[in-house]
Parts: C-alpha cells; sequence; structure tokens
C-alpha cells in the first residue's frame, strides 16, 4: 500500500515535470484509494482517503483538509458499495470508478468554493474529463492486476 | 434488522475523520497564510521524496544527454561561449553607465549586496488544487531560504515569493497568479500605480486603475515598484492585454504574466533583504 501510494505520488511528480494539462486530466490517488478500498473494504479505504488526501493537500496552497474530505468519502463508499454489488467486471468497475471521481469532484469543489469563495481552476475544462480519464486508466490496471493475481494463484 | 455493531463502528470511523479535517480546516481559517505543525510535517516528511523523484528522473536525462547526445554537447558549448561573451559585454556597459550616476565605490557596495544573494533552486512539485497557485522548489531553510523571499525565473521575471512552509531542504513559492498574490505595479515609463492580482487561471487583474486614465494600454510592460515592501523595484511582472471601460470606479485590465510556465524548471530565489538593499 505504502508503494502504490509512492508510485502515484511518483505519477504526479512526473505528471508536473511534463505538462501542466496532465494534473488537471489525471487523478492517481484518488485511483489508489478506490483500489484498495475495493480490496479491503470501508474502513481502509477512509483511512487511505483521508492519508491521500491530506497528501495532495499539503503540496497544494488549499486549505488542508479539502481534499482529505473527499478523498475520505470516497474511499469510504467505494469500500461499503464494493460489498453491496459486483464490480470486478471490467464495465461495471469503470462505471463505479467513474461515478466515484465524480462525487469527488462535485465534493472538492464545493468545498473550495465554499471556502475560498471562488471558483475552482478548471484548466480550461480539461478538469471535466478527469473522472472519464482516471476511470478508463483505473478500470483497465484493476483488471490488469486482478488477472496479474489470479493467474499467481 | 438491528444495526450491527461492525456498520456502527465503520461509520464512526468514517464521521470521525470527517470531524478531524473539519476542524483542521476549521484551525487554519483565522490563521491566514500560516501553516499549522501538521501540515508543515506531512510537508516536510513527503517533499523529499518528490524531490528524490524528480532527482533521479533528471539524472537519467543527464545520462542520456552525457553518453547519448554528445553531438550536441560542442554546439551547447559554442552557443553557452557566445552567451558569457554577451553577458560580460553587457555587464561592462552597464558598469560604464552605472559610473555616470554613483562611484566606482558605490558600484562595489551594490555588487558586493548581491554577491551569493542568488539561490538557484529547482521547481520539484506543483499545486495539485490549481497548478497557478503555487509550486514547490528545492531549497529550504538550510540553504538560507526563508518567507518573503522573492522569486524569478531565468530570465529574470517575477514568479512569486517564498511562502509557509519551509522545510529543510524544500519551499513553497506562492505565485503572482494566485488569487492571494497581491504586487504593486507600474507600467515602464509611465507614472500610473497599481496592483496585480491573479484570477487562478494563468492571467492576472490589474486592480486600481481609474476609469479616467488614458495612459494605459494594451502592450505596456508592468514592472514592481518595491512600495509593497516585498519585491524589488523594476522587475518585469507582466504585459497588459486587454483595457476594457465599463460602468466602475476602475477599468478592467487583463495582464497575462512574463513568466512562461513551460519553462518553470530553473528559478532564482533572492535571498537579500530587498528593503535593505533597494
Amino acid at each position: 500500500m505504502v508503494l502504490s501510494v509512492l508510485v502515484a505520488f511518483l505519477l504526479y511528480s512526473l505528471m508536473a515535470k511534463i505538462s501542466v494539462s496532465l494534473l488537471f486530466l489525471f487523478n492517481f490517488l484518488s485511483l489508489i484509494v478506490i483500489y484498495f478500498a475495493l480490496e479491503k473494504g470501508e474502513i481502509y479505504g477512509a483511512c487511505l482517503g483521508a492519508f491521500c488526501g491530506l497528501l495532495q493537500d499539503s503540496f497544494s496552497m488549499s486549505v488542508f483538509g479539502v481534499a482529505g474530505i473527499a478523498k475520505t468519502i470516497i474511499g469510504y463508499s467505494a469500500g461499503y458499495f464494493s460489498g453491496k454489488i459486483n464490480v470486478t467486471s471490467i464495465r461495471r468497475n469503470f462505471v463505479f470508478v467513474f461515478l466515484l471521481l465524480c462525487v469527488e469532484l462535485i465534493i472538492w469543489s464545493v468545498l473550495y468554493s465554499f471556502i475560498f469563495s471562488e471558483r475552482v481552476s478548471t484548466g480550461g475544462g480539461i478538469i471535466f474529463f478527469q473522472p472519464l480519464i482516471t476511470a478508463i486508466l483505473g478500470s483497465l490496471a484493476y483488471r490488469f492486476v486482478r488477472k496479474l493475481k489470479s493467474s499467481k494463484m | 434488522m438491528p444495526f450491527s455493531l461492525k456498520k456502527a463502528k465503520s461509520l464512526i470511523i468514517l464521521l470521525s475523520l470527517i470531524f478531524f479535517q473539519l476542524v483542521l480546516i476549521s484551525i487554519q481559517v483565522p490563521m491566514g497564510d500560516e501553516s499549522n505543525y501538521f501540515e508543515r510535517v506531512v510537508f516536510s516528511v513527503f517533499s523529499p521524496i518528490n524531490n528524490g523523484v524528480v532527482s533521479v528522473f533528471q539524472g537519467i536525462g543527464s545520462l542520456w544527454k552525457n553518453y547519448f547526445g554528445l553531438h550536441k554537447v560542442q554546439k551547447d558549448n559554442q552557443r553557452l561561449q557566445e552567451e558569457v561573451f554577451r553577458l560580460n559585454q553587457e555587464n561592462s556597459l552597464l558598469r560604464s553607465m552605472l559610473r555616470t550616476y554613483k562611484t566606482e565605490k558605490e558600484i562595489l557596495d551594490l555588487l558586493l549586496e548581491f554577491e551569493g544573494s542568488i539561490l538557484p533552486a529547482r521547481v520539484i512539485g506543483m499545486d495539485a488544487s490549481n497548478v497557478w497557485k503555487s509550486l514547490v522548489i528545492n531549497k529550504g531553510s538550510m540553504d538560507g531560504v526563508k518567507k518573503n523571499m522573492v522569486v524569478l525565473d531565468k530570465q529574470g521575471h517575477l514568479v512569486g515569493r517564498v511562502v509557509e512552509p519551509v522545510a529543510f531542504k524544500q519551499a513553497r513559492i506562492q505565485m503572482i497568479t494566485d488569487t492571494e498574490s497581491g504586487v504593486h505595479v507600474i507600467p515602464q515609463g509611465k507614472n500610473v500605480p497599481g496592483i496585480i492580482n491573479g484570477i487562478g487561471n494563468g492571467q492576472c487583474n490589474l486592480e486600481y486603475i481609474l476609469a479616467t486614465d488614458t495612459l494605459i494600454v494594451e502592450g505596456d510592460s508592468l514592472i514592481t515598484t518595491g512600495i509593497d515592501g516585498i519585491y524589488m523595484p523594476g522587475v518585469l511582472v507582466g504585459h497588459v492585454v486587454s483595457v476594457v471601460e465599463n460602468t466602475s470606479l476602475f477599468k478592467e485590465i487583463k495582464v497575462v504574466p512574463a513568466f512562461k510556465m513551460q519553462n518553470l524548471d530553473l528559478l532564482a530565489v533572492i535571498t537579500a533583504d530587498v528593503n535593505e538593499v533597494f
């Protein structure tokens, strides 16, 4: 889990070096939170979400805790709902992750707007594609990891 | 069906985490731009990792350049020699012009003030919430970096200032494009002071220019005045791209910053106290 968070952090640093737009397009930390929430349950997801959100906030000039609350909620929701519905198929997984990322974006945007009394920067509209692109990447990665695990067993 | 203990436990944990973060948020609001200890600790722990990651990839890039890109080295060498020659000439010319206004001793004293006060730094991270708000650099308190130090890009254009938290080897820079940033400026060659505020999308507004003003036009270059006590005077900040008159008391003036985001890999932190030097 620690390695996954570090990898997500590494990808975040790399993206910043390559292009600013990539930071708006991909949300690797949330993918890590959702993945571990699916595997380990809602408590794990909520705690990991809180940690990853605070980590993201520490590297921004946003108020410390804004991204934390958003990721805590999606981490918990991912763990909770994955116990109720089957999200193992790639299509269901994609829809599930996409909806969670949309919820996270909405919660974060609302909190940000409320605290700072300003609209969030959309990067020219790129941020609206973030749930879609990240969900595609996430569901493919999730399927790959599951296949890897089943081939090892 | 009775509410199970496990579900209650997980809900309690969720609500506790959310409550803890709400408390964190509410603590910070009255602190303004001061960071709390928890944030400083997290920043201090994770910013070296960020620094390490960037260094590794720069190392790999250097390896490629040094061992596989040798054909470019000679061209770069030639270009750099020419640039050094040009800069030496420019330096010499500026010194001779300065002698018109200052004695040799005053010039030497002024140059001594600057000696060692330019600290080069690399950008190792950008703000995840809004890339136009802040950057993280790989120099910190152990290198002499302190809050409110001015930061310039490679060409000497204003990027922003150092804000908290400042870790041992990393620091955060508030950019002039941040909505909470303010820089006192005037257009070059004109005496119309105003304040530049970021608007969060990479551009800035030039505020407090009266609607009756006729001096400021599109294309004007804006430089710092030094009146704010943070930024030294004469640094290029940006260029006016639109001037709109409306019914309000002040004009609506859009400014594009002089620095370019894609060129923000190497920055200069001015460690000298600008209030003492200027």
